[in-house]
């Protein structure tokens, strides 16, 4: 990395090959990952850490999807509760919802439903969540699923359930920037964003994430700015963690995996989202190292890319 | 009449033009709301998070149509005016994928998007969910709108200099500024290449006798500021010294590939990478014949 006379540091291509940018989340971007999914000596493996900093559970179903791209409800729930269970170490879906919200909550569940990029999140994700958090004993009236315009204030937990989109100005886009819009000046974050986590450390937010739930159910892949159907693909996932900055690294790895084998070449997400790194290194918001995540798969095994 | 007030008309007046083309009705498909303009000034109203994108070329306004149809896709039709017709071309490679279909001056098919450019505008039509249906009436209203823009543009200049033989299939992309460039190549977080809405540039991958390359041909106003770009970009990113004549040997980098820069008077050629060092020259020497006498 070179500076600049204003002692700027300018990040160029050539670090990423040399994987001294943006630390280990360079294996993500440009598949200097041999040696990481080799085991090493020390145990260190990428996405299959045995003494994780942090844990996402990926589940994926078959019939999670069904003729002409629709979402089957019952198999969302059924999804959704046994990622959950797993991340819990529950055996009882009620439980597991009872490690995570409590009944005099007030519950944000921030979806995304950006009306020009079209990759929302499927109304049988939101539908399955506020259902169970009813049933955690919260009042309807204090359930808030919305995406523009949440009163994140006055809530005292929120789910955060994004999509997963490959994105044009910040490379990608799942949990760190569901929240762009509870920021006084979501523009700001736009590009450059290498501080976009910053959103979760507002005084209004910091702290009340309970849960994420990502739906992975058909994200896109594509450059952008607006959707290309060609570079939306059925995945038939459902992600579930705590940590952000874990979470958006693994749905980093499947899209850049999955750009490849659509290219049959490489294919680089860009811009790097700098700002993953940054949420874990500067932010301290959770960990971009994929020796520290411990990914749990669940269901489905076919093409999955992880 | 102020200057914004003579935008607002002629904006008004050319989305009139395009509000008469399209249909109120077609296959069954009906105007489902208001028609919609945006501006340089409102597009995140309309695009929140990739007007950018857009702004980033000659982009006057975008209008919009929306096609309902009961249970059928919605379909929209979106117009794109841009002030020339090199950036309605530019604005039109972001995004190559898909099928070419005859359509205007270029056009491009995938899973219910129908994207093409004609004179001064890009097209982009899209059903929500792609059906024989939809994609026919996709189709029908591209073929419209064509129909209506008989004139032609020009494709950008800058192209003639690129050698034919070799050059991928849809890799062309054409752009102004670092936000474009960045969209398609990460090359650096700071605009070492010092690109500015004056700058044309050109990005494109060849493929030659087994070997791979991309490059990267950008159009400076003036000799001076490539010369500034050029030094930049050898010693931020070769770490290299330019000679006086502007040229610096290739360099290996810690892929194994190879990179170089050529300055040619007002013009840059940059082999981003190729993993064959005489397809490296060979590029950089044909483009750079091509260029000459382009320098006024």
């Amino acid at each position: 990395m070179r500076k600049t006379k204003k002692s700027k540091k300018i990040v160029t291509r050539r670090d990423f090959l040399k994987g001294a940018a943006l630390g280990t989340l360079s294996i993500a971007l440009y598949g200097k990952d041999r040696h990481l999914f080799a085991k090493t000596s020390g145990g260190a493996a990428a996405f299959g850490a045995e003494n994780p900093q942090s844990t996402v559970v990926l589940i994926r179903n078959e019939k999670a999807i069904g003729a002409g791209d629709a979402i089957n409800p019952a198999i969302v729930q059924e999804m959704i509760d046994a990622a959950l269970k797993e991340f819990s170490g529950e055996q009882d879906a009620a439980k597991a919802w009872a490690k995570f919200i409590r009944s005099e909550d007030t519950v944000g569940v921030k979806f995304t439903r950006c009306g020009w990029m079209r990759v929302h999140t499927e109304q049988p994700v939101i539908d399955a969540i506020v259902k169970r958090v009813g049933e955690a004993g919260v009042a309807r009236d204090r359930i808030i699923a919305q995406d523009g315009g949440m009163p994140f204030a006055k809530c005292t937990a929120l789910i955060n359930v994004p999509t997963v989109k490959v994105h044009t100005l910040t490379g990608i886009a799942v949990s760190l920037k569901n929240y762009i819009n509870f920021a006084p000046e979501p523009s700001k974050y736009h590009a450059p964003s290498t501080n976009l986590g910053e959103i979760y450390l507002l005084p209004e937010v910091k702290g009340k994430t309970r849960l994420i739930i990502v739906d992975m159910l058909r994200p896109y892949f594509g450059p952008g700015p607006q959707i290309n159907p060609l570079h939306r693909w059925n995945y038939h996932g459902i992600m579930i963690g705590t940590d952000p900055v874990a979470i958006d690294t693994v749905c980093l790895k499947i899209c850049q995996v999955k750009r490849k084998l659509f290219k049959g070449e490489e294919w680089p997400i860009t811009p790097p989202p700098e700002f993953i790194s940054y949420a874990d290194k500067n932010l301290k918001l959770g960990t971009s190292d994929p020796t520290k995540i411990k990914l749990v798969k669940l269901g489905w095994d076919k093409d999955v890319l992880i | 009449m102020s200057k914004s007030r003579r935008q607002e008309n002629e904006i008004s007046s050319s989305a009139s033009i395009f509000a008469s083309i399209l249909p109120q009705e077609i296959s069954g498909w009906k105007k489902s709301q208001q028609d919609q303009v945006y501006g340089r000034e409102n597009i995140f109203d309309y695009i929140d998070g990739g007007g950018e994108i857009y702004l980033a070329y000659d982009f006057q306004f975008v209008f919009v149509r929306e096609f309902a149809k009961g249970d059928a896709p919605m379909i929209v039709v979106e117009i794109y005016q841009m002030s020339s017709s090199e950036d309605a071309f530019g604005v039109f490679t972001q995004d190559t994928d898909g099928d070419d279909v005859k359509l205007g001056q270029g056009a491009i098919y995938a899973a219910g998007l129908l994207r093409f450019w004609q004179e001064k505008i890009f097209v982009r039509i899209m059903a929500d969910k792609e059906t024989p249906e939809a994609k026919s009436t996709v189709m029908k209203l591209g073929e419209m709108i064509a129909a209506a823009t008989p004139q032609e543009g020009t494709r950008p200049g800058l192209i003639s200099a690129l050698p034919s033989e070799g050059l991928r299939p849809k890799s062309l992309r054409y752009f102004h500024t670092l936000i474009s460039l960045n969209s398609h190549y990460f090359l650096a977080s700071e605009n070492i290449m010092a690109l500015s809405p004056e700058t044309q540039a050109l990005l494109a991958q060849y493929e030659k006798e087994n070997n791979r390359a991309k490059l990267l041909l950008v159009a400076y106003p003036s000799a001076s500021q490539a010369e500034v770009a050029c030094k930049q970009f050898a010693e931020i990113y070769l770490k290299a010294n330019v000679q006086p004549e502007g040229k610096i040997q290739a360099k290996k980098l810690e892929d194994g590939r190879f990179s170089s820069i050529t300055r040619k008077g007002r013009f840059l050629i940059l082999i981003l990478e190729t993993e064959a060092l005489p397809l490296c020259e060979r590029l950089s020497q044909e483009i750079s014949q091509k260029l000459e006498g382009q320098n006024s």
